[in-house]
């Protein structure tokens, strides 16, 4: 698969402040490095309480990203975890948590799939931070991008709501969904097709008669 | 068609045996591989797309596609819920408990398949996650005359394939009311269920009856024309509606927010509901039929 996507530009993750800002919204790029992904509620409620109490989680997350994936790891013979494989969720249903998250760690990039609300997109253009939309049903490509599994927390929560640290080679292609400067391609593509609605429906009418 | 064996060729009743092991093995299949439709209906929706970075969406989508089969992985790592459809023959004869049969060809599937399944079957009370649930899997049981086999359908069904599907009661709806709240359901979704997606839309019967026919309609093969004029029309009109929106593959810009758009009516008092579901590109959908004499044929 690298092949086919060899023409597109690569980002080392965590992503340092100046690349976050000079993505834009609608670049697709692949992503080496090290990336902290959990798909769980539980796990955000986790580290919204570390933040309450003034102690790091498990996995440092300050300056780091921070993507709405889930896994499944399973152990290997010499000690260490293989991902069997990787996915996005939703992360709109995270919106209310998020923008304390990115605040507070200065995040400098999330993501998943399905973007993030307006108070997120906010937070991010405040901290330098974008959104990645990863592809719902890309599990054999973003499972192959994974290199190692570094750190796995939170062992007590189901294998996809861990907090999970890996290093990935070629992750991606993602689209920026969301960048750093405030740039939301979910909001615009939402606002666009409210604004044609009249449009579409008054086309059904006329079709519906002619 | 594929004809996967034949276990007799008398005319036993069909086995709880045989429903637990085709019905395991549909959700299996249903995880590793994008039904072919699908794929030529991506492939179309490539060579067609004037947006250059849905274009690339769409390449991305037909690559997983195609690894998940070379790998035998699955296509998504959310297996979601075993959902299925299982229409029984008038004229078939079965043995033994087929509930039962499904229930524990899931139970032995949720021990043996590789990759494992992550614990998505949920208590909605308690959101406490698992294998084993309440109903779970989740069957629809249909009768059908006329015929003397047991047709299995499997659909599984996750977040975003399931969390945007609604209904909505109406009376005496003009076609411009129902095709608006399908809009309003697609504005309402938006980027968020891994389109482009295909649509099911149930039509009047009753609150329940509309919910069934729509996710029903889902099942049906892309490109199949609706026999009912009234409704290839209104399909038509709705698949270039939603594909107007421009939320595009994954929901990040583009002309293909929708594969197809599947509708179905039942007769109903004037109160009409009206239901509407999804499914996301990847469509996960298998069926299969035990005939009589044990033959088990796999339509897809
Ligand atoms: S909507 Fe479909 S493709 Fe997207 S994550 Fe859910 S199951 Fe996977």
């Amino acid at each position: 698969m690298s092949e086919l996507f060899a023409d597109y530009r690569r980002v080392t993750m965590p992503l340092s402040r100046e690349d976050a800002r000079s993505l834009r919204a609608g670049d697709m790029v692949l992503l080496d490095g090290e990336i902290t992904i959990t798909a769980g509620l539980p796990t955000h409620h986790r580290i919204l309480k570390c933040v309450e109490d003034g102690i790091d989680p498990p996995i440092p997350l300050q300056g780091q990203s921070l993507l709405h994936l889930g896994s499944y790891s399973q152990d290997k013979p010499d000690g260490g975890l293989e991902v069997l494989y990787m996915n996005p969720t939703t992360s709109t249903r995270f919106n209310p948590l998020m923008p304390r998250l990115i605040r507070h760690f200065g995040l400098t990039a999330v993501g998943g799939k399905g973007g993030l609300d307006a108070g997120c997109r906010e937070a991010m253009a405040e901290v330098g931070c974008v959104y990645f939309s990863f592809l719902g049903g890309g599990a054999p490509l973003h499972s192959a991008a994974i290199t190692a599994v570094k750190e796995v927390a939170w062992n007590d929560l189901v294998a996809h709501y861990r907090l999970v640290r890996l290093a990935v080679n070629g992750l991606g292609p993602v689209t920026v969904g969301i960048d750093a400067h405030g740039n939301s391609l979910f909001e615009t593509l939402s606002q666009q097709a409210q604004d044609r609605m009249p449009e579409i429906l008054a086309q059904m009418g006329r079709e519906r008669v002619g | 068609m594929t004809f996967l064996g034949k276990e007799s060729l008398s005319a036993m009743p069909i086995t709880q045996e045989a429903v637990k092991t085709l019905s395991a093995q549909l959700y299996d299949w249903s995880l590793r591989r994008v039904p072919d439709d699908t794929k030529d209906a991506l492939r179309r929706a490539r060579a067609t797309e004037t947006h250059e970075g849905a274009q690339r969406v769409l390449e991305i989508m037909l690559g997983s596609a195609l690894r998940a089969e070379q790998t035998d992985r699955f296509v998504c790592s959310d297996a979601g819920v075993p959902v299925f459809r299982v229409t029984l023959g008038a004229n078939a004869r079965w043995e033994g408990d087929l509930k039962a049969a499904i229930v524990e060809g899931f139970d032995e599937l949720v021990g043996r398949i590789q990759p494992p399944l992550l614990k998505h079957v949920t208590n909605p009370l308690t959101n406490e996650r698992g294998y084993k649930g309440k109903d779970m899997p989740l069957v629809t049981w249909e009768v059908e005359s006329g015929v003397d086999w047991i047709e299995i359908a499997c659909q599984p069904k996750a977040l975003g394939s399931g969390r945007w599907a609604q209904a909505e009661t109406f009376s005496f709806p003009s076609l411009a009311d129902i095709e608006a709240y399908v809009m309003k359901a697609v504005m309402q979704a938006g980027s968020q269920h891994c389109p482009p997606v295909i649509i099911g839309v149930g039509i009047g019967g009753s609150f329940d009856v509309a919910a069934k026919i729509a996710s029903k309609a889902t099942y049906r093969a892309i490109g199949s024309v609706n026999p009912e004029p009234v409704l290839a029309a209104m399909e038509e009109r709705l698949l270039h509606a939603v594909n107007a929106t421009g939320f595009g593959p994954m929901g990040t810009g583009g002309d293909t927010t929708a594969l197809a758009v599947h509708v179905d009516y039942s007769a109903g008092h004037g109160y009409t509901p009206v239901a509407i579901c999804f499914n996301c590109w990847i469509n996960r959908r298998t069926r299969a039929r035990i005939h009589a004499d044990g033959t088990v044929e796999r339509m897809e």
